[in-house]
């Protein structure tokens, strides 16, 4: 039995999700590259001034690049050791340990919390108060009787790494345990009957056959990192500095403080190529890759 | 040895990752029923109320607990942040499921445009999308609003203005259609594995395709329906950006808007136990969801990531 299509149903069950998607995605993601090619204050009338916006971003000196240089730290530091400890706890969870669960259950944990809970939960960890659980580590267990400000402008891009590290292992650990339950048991086995040591299984064997997810993964940390907003705006009080800046930040300031819409938009275009370049690479992984429910 | 040694060190490093990461949050918990004096005095130990149990330790505790609630109007973010994301997840589950039905089992002109369209909101971020928006909204109201002056004049609402800026509406419109993509995508592919027997059996028995869709296939989605509510609730709770450019009335602030204005004040007149107290509301929620759906959540880790 092939019936026709029953296009008034169609089109009824499109309608809302088309409707809504049009009108607030793609319309503003469209306007979008057309802001950042015009100056305008949201007010007075646009001015079309092709990629001045763009030419301004990138010459040298701009609080841009700089913005751009933290997120790229932002992303290699705690980047790195995030995917090592990832990469550590689970394959020691993979191989075995008593007590797996309650460790993958525990570590996964942070990644639900919300980023702005994350930055104020640090905060009172780094306060030079008296209420801070660093310092007063620091003046318990080593006598140190001055108390550091780890938050303030000048020390922040130090005082990032440990929070992103601690919210975002569990994720990527899942992430990789994953891949690593996906390896048949057998190569394992029959490279133990070789004698092989267990770091000889973990390069010889498991790494190469997770690569594709690992690509991945890294995929994730450098979108993840561009995006970088809400725990620098926290952790600023709203008002980043030119030591602090991350792109989306600047935008953030740039358009709602300075009403300089189309160098906001043009760093919003930036990250966008930034993001498909990023996607593009790999994105013949991720098609690849099965769905689970 | 050598092996025994390498087991020992996994533990460990293990151990003490599951301290950094299980302390922190007891400590907020605890800290959360002391004085801000109690704090400086005693920064480590358990409050009193836990060595010395009485009414009057109880005092700080029932205290934060009220300046957060009630003073610190927790209370309103709370219901805020309920009704967005709640009418936020009802209207994304039911879009997206219509759409990716229709995309997934019916073959018609346009599909592959559509469905393509879609995919390829899947790497627009946000960021993009936000500075447009804002001066769209401001056009929108103003569009609709002498659109409609002709309409409310006559039923007697004349200077009726409608403003997209600072409405919960207007946010919701936003997650909704922003979510959209992912959802749409999930849905999709779940709704291809479906047998088509399914419908037609229906269809014989009489049944209009919207029946079949409501009694027969949605049904059957549920888990599908299940993970995209999970994430969408995920991302939608815990959304900053966007709901603090479009939400500037207190009285109209999400849970993370507001946990970060009471903290910006709260670190200024360094009333830590409010803090403390502020932090397990908006975290209690969360630890919840995440108890009872663990399993789900780190199954589905690979979509969380599409999500982003």
């Amino acid at each position: 039995m092939k019936s026709r299509p029953p296009i008034a149903f169609i089109a009824v069950f499109l309608a809302p999700a088309v409707i809504l998607y049009g009108i607030f995605v793609l319309l503003p993601a469209a306007n979008a590259f057309r802001y950042s090619l015009m100056r305008w204050d949201g007010l007075s009338d646009p001015v079309w001034v092709g990629f001045k916006n763009f030419e301004s971003i990138f010459r040298s000196g701009d609080v841009f690049l700089g913005a751009l240089y933290h997120n790229a730290y932002l992303m290699a530091v705690p980047g790195a050791i995030t995917i090592a400890l990832a990469l550590f706890f689970a394959y020691t969870l993979h191989r075995g340990l008593v007590g797996g669960r309650l460790f993958r259950i525990t570590f996964f944990f942070p990644n639900v919390i919300s980023s702005v809970a994350i930055s104020i939960l640090w905060i009172l960890i780094y306060s030079p108060t008296g209420a801070g659980l660093l310092n007063n580590i620091l003046k318990s267990v080593f006598h140190y009787q001055h108390p550091i400000p780890f938050t303030q402008s000048s020390r922040l891009l130090t005082a990032l790494p440990p929070m992103i590290v601690w919210s975002a292992t569990g994720f990527y650990m899942v992430l990789f345990l994953a891949a690593m339950e996906n390896i048949p048991e057998t190569y394992y086995e029959a490279a133990k009957l070789d004698g092989a040591s267990n770091s000889r299984l973990f390069f010889g064997i498991t790494l190469p056959l997770m690569w594709d997810v690992l690509t991945t993964g890294v995929v994730y940390m450098v979108i993840g990192s561009l995006k970088m907003f809400d725990m620098i705006w926290i952790m600023e009080n709203g008002r980043p500095s030119k030591d602090t800046h991350t792109i989306a930040s600047l935008m953030y300031s740039k358009v709602f403080e300075e009403y300089n819409i189309g160098y906001g938009s043009a760093i919003a275009v930036f990250l966008f190529l930034l993001i498909l370049l990023a996607t593009r690479i790999t994105f013949r992984f991720m098609r690849r890759e099965r769905l689970e429910y | 040895m050598v092996a025994r040694i390498g087991t020992g060190l996994k533990y460990a490093v293990m151990l003490a990752y599951l301290v950094a990461v299980v302390y922190p949050l007891v400590w907020i918990l605890y800290t959360s029923a002391k004085s801000t004096q109690e704090v400086y005095a005693n920064p480590f130990g358990l409050p009193k109320l836990l060595t010395a149990p009485s009414r009057a330790n109880a005092g700080p505790l029932i205290e934060n607990y009220s300046n957060a609630w009630i003073k610190s109007q927790f209370s309103s973010y709370f219901v805020n942040s309920v009704k967005v994301v709640g009418i936020s997840l009802g209207l994304i589950l039911l879009f997206s499921a219509m759409a990716a039905y229709v995309l997934a089992r019916f073959e018609f002109r346009g599909r592959g445009l559509i469905s393509t369209l879609f995919l390829s909101g899947l790497i627009i971020p946000m960021q993009l999308i936000l500075i447009p928006l804002f001066f769209q909204f401001s056009d929108m109201g103003e569009w609709l609003t002498s659109a409609l002056s002709p309409l409310s004049q006559r039923v007697g609402l004349g200077g009726l203005t409608i403003s997209f800026h600072d409405s919960h509406e207007g946010l919701i419109l936003i997650y909704v259609a922003a979510s959209l993509p992912f959802s749409v995508f999930v849905l999709t592919a779940f709704f291809r594995t479906l047998p088509e027997e399914l419908r037609e059996a229906a269809l014989m028995d009489g049944a209009s395709e919207a029946q079949v869709f409501r009694t027969v296939m949605m049904p059957i989605a549920k888990p599908g329906l299940v993970t995209v509510a999970i994430f969408n609730f995920l991302g939608l709770w815990n959304e900053y950006l966007f709901a603090l450019v479009f939400l500037n009335n207190n009285q109209l602030k999400t849970l993370p808007l507001g946990l970060a204005s009471v903290s910006m004040q709260a670190q200024y007149k360094t009333d830590f136990g409010l803090l403390f107290a502020g932090l397990v509301i908006v975290m209690l929620p969360t630890l919840i969801v995440y108890i009872l759906l663990q399993e789900r959540l780190t199954k589905g880790v690979t979509l969380g990531a599409l999500k982003g």
